[in-house]
C-alpha cells in the first residue's frame, strides 16, 4: 500500500520544478546492503559504491555526500529531490528505466539463493517444494520469484523484508528455508554467518547501473564519462579487490 | 570478548549519537505539540463554531491518519510540492508536532473543561477581558493538570519516532539497523536499542515528575492527602 502511494507521489510530483546546477550531489545508498553500500565502524558510510561515487564525484570536480535512505523510498526520493543519485547497488529493470535514467551497467549480479550451513535443499525442492523463501521487498528478485509462482508454476511462499541481512536473520531462526538475494550481498553473508550459497535459482543476471532523474541528462554525462575512466583505472580492480567483489 | 559484545562496544557512540538525534526529534515535536495543542484547545473550549469545526477538523485528521502515512504524505508531498527544503530530521519532528498536537489539545480541553465555568465569569466581573482570563487564570492551571497526561504523550511521541527510519532520519531505530545489517549481530543491537528508547522514556518522565512536583500550589491538589 505505502509502495502504491509513493508511486502516486513520484508520478504527482515527477514533472515539477527544475534541475539544480550540480556542484553539490547528494548520493542517496541503502545503508542495508553490504559490501555495496554499509555503515561503517566509525558511523560513516561505506562500500564499494560509497568509494565508486566519491572517486566519480572527484573526477567530475565535485562534492558527494551520502545519504542513507529506505530501499522502498529510494526512487521517490530522487524523484521528489531529496537526493540526486542513486548509487547503491541498484539493478536496471525496464521498470525503473521508465522513472530514472541509468549510467551504463558497472557490475553483473546473480541472484542466489542461501540457506543454512549443512542444508540438504536443493534449488528444485525450494522452487516446487512447499518452502518459504525470504526476500527484500521492492527488489527484482522479489518480483520475479513472485510472477514465476503463476508463470512456472512454482509453490513456495514468499516472506518480505525490508534488507536482506534481516532474511538472513530469520533464515537462522529457521522461519524461512532460503533468502533470495544478490551474489555480493550473499558472500558477504556467508563470510559472517553460518549460511552458506546455495547457487542461482533461474533468474536471468543483472546489471547494477546508477540513477538519476531523467532531466538530468548533463549529470548523467558527466557521471557516466567518469564512471568510464574509473573503470578503465586500476582503482576499480583495487575498489572489487577491497570489498572482496571477486570472491 | 564474545563478538556480540564487540560489535556493541564499536556501535555505541554511532547508536549514542542517533540517541540524541531522536532526543531532539521528541523534544522539538513535544513543544511545537504544546504550542498546537494549547492553541487548539483554547479555540475548541471557547470559539466559536467554524472555528470549533475548523479545529475539529485537524484533530480528527492527525488522529486519523497513521504517522507513517502521515511520515510519507508530508516528506515526499507536501513540503516538496511547497519547495520546502526540510531534510528527514526537520520533517520528522514536524509531522510528530503536529500529530501530538491534536491529541494534546484533547488532553488541554479536557483540563480546561474540568475547571469551573464560575472561574471565567468572576474574572470578567474583575474587567479581565477573555485572552487575560485564558492566559492568567485558565492556562496556568490546566497546563498543571495536563502534566501527567502529557508525560503518556511524551512517551507515545518517543517510541512513534521511531518510525523516522523511513525516511532516512538517522535516530536510533536506523542506526540500529544500518550496524545490524554491516555487522549480522541484530540480537545484542536491537536490545540495546530498546534500552536506548528506555533510558529517554525514563529521563523524560522523571523530568516531568519533578515538575509536576515543583508547580504545584499547596493546597490546590490533593497530592497525598485525601
Amino acid at each position: 500500500m505505502f509502495r502504491a502511494l509513493l508511486l502516486f507521489l513520484s508520478a504527482l510530483l515527477l514533472t515539477s520544478g527544475q534541475s539544480m546546477a550540480a556542484t553539490k550531489l547528494v548520493n542517496g545508498i541503502d545503508a542495508n546492503f553490504p559490501p555495496f553500500a554499509f555503515i561503517d565502524k566509525t558511523g560513516q558510510p561505506s562500500g564499494f559504491d560509497v568509494e565508486a561515487m566519491n572517486w566519480i564525484a572527484k573526477d567530475m570536480g565535485v562534492e558527494v555526500s551520502h545519504q542513507p535512505i529506505e530501499w522502498d523510498g529510494i526512487i521517490t526520493s530522487l524523484l521528489t529531490k531529496k537526493i540526486d543519485i542513486i548509487a547503491s547497488g541498484m539493478s536496471i529493470t525496464p521498470e525503473r528505466a521508465k522513472q530514472v535514467a541509468f549510467t551504463q551497467p558497472y557490475w553483473i549480479i546473480k541472484n542466489v539463493f542461501v540457506v543454512k550451513k549443512g542444508s540438504a535443499l536443493t534449488v528444485e525442492t525450494l522452487l516446487k517444494g512447499k518452502k518459504i523463501i525470504g526476500v527484500q521487498q521492492g527488489t527484482p528478485e522479489a518480483k520475479w520469484l513472485k510472477e514465476q509462482i503463476a508463470t512456472q508454476r512454482f509453490d513456495y511462499e514468499l516472506k518480505y523484508y525490508n534488507s536482506s541481512p534481516l532474511a538472513v536473520e530469520d533464515l537462522l531462526n529457521g522461519r524461512i528455508d532460503a533468502a533470495a538475494m544478490n551474489d555480493a550481498p550473499a558472500t558477504d553473508a556467508a563470510g559472517k554467518k553460518a549460511v552458506q550459497i546455495l547457487g542461482t535459482f533461474g533468474m536471468e543476471q543483472e546489471d547494477f547501473g546508477y540513477a538519476v532523474r531523467k532531466e538530468d541528462k548533463e549529470l548523467l554525462d558527466r557521471i557516466n564519462t567518469s564512471l568510464k575512466k574509473l573503470m578503465a583505472s586500476p582503482d576499480w580492480e583495487a575498489l572489487q579487490n577491497k570489498y572482496e567483489l571477486n570472491k | 570478548m564474545p563478538t556480540s559484545l564487540s560489535v556493541l562496544v564499536d556501535a555505541l557512540p554511532y547508536l549514542l549519537q542517533g540517541t540524541f538525534n531522536t532526543a531532539v526529534i521528541v523534544s522539538a515535536a513535544m513543544l511545537l505539540g504544546l504550542l498546537l495543542g494549547v492553541a487548539i484547545a483554547v479555540g475548541l473550549v471557547y470559539g466559536n463554531r467554524p472555528l470549533r469545526f475548523v479545529l475539529g477538523l485537524y484533530v480528527w485528521f492527525f488522529r486519523g491518519v497513521p504517522v507513517l502515512v502521515l511520515l510519507f504524505l508530508f516528506y515526499f508531498g507536501l513540503f516538496t510540492y511547497l519547495g520546502l527544503p526540510f531534510n528527514a530530521l526537520v520533517s520528522v519532528s514536524i509531522v510528530l508536532g503536529m500529530t501530538t498536537g491534536a491529541y494534546q489539545a484533547n488532553i488541554f480541553k479536557g483540563a480546561m473543561l474540568s475547571l469551573p465555568r464560575g472561574q471565567f465569569k468572576a474574572a470578567s466581573a474583575l474587567g479581565m477581558t477573555d485572552l487575560q482570563t485564558i492566559r492568567s487564570i485558565i492556562l496556568p492551571q490546566i497546563l498543571r493538570l495536563s502534566i501527567p497526561a502529557w508525560s503518556n504523550e511524551y512517551s507515545i511521541i518517543l517510541k512513534d519516532s521511531a518510525l523516522a527510519f523511513v525516511i532516512g532520519a538517522p535516530e536510533i531505530m536506523a542506526r540500529t539497523q544500518f550496524v545490524a545489517s554491516r555487522t549480522y549481530q541484530p540480537l545484542p543491537l536491537y536490545i540495546a536499542a530498546g534500552l536506548l528508547y528506555f533510558l529517554l522514556t525514563w529521563l523524560g518522565v522523571a523530568a516531568l515528575r519533578t515538575l509536576e512536583h515543583r508547580l504545584r500550589i499547596p493546597g490546590y491538589t490533593h497530592h497525598g492527602n485525601p
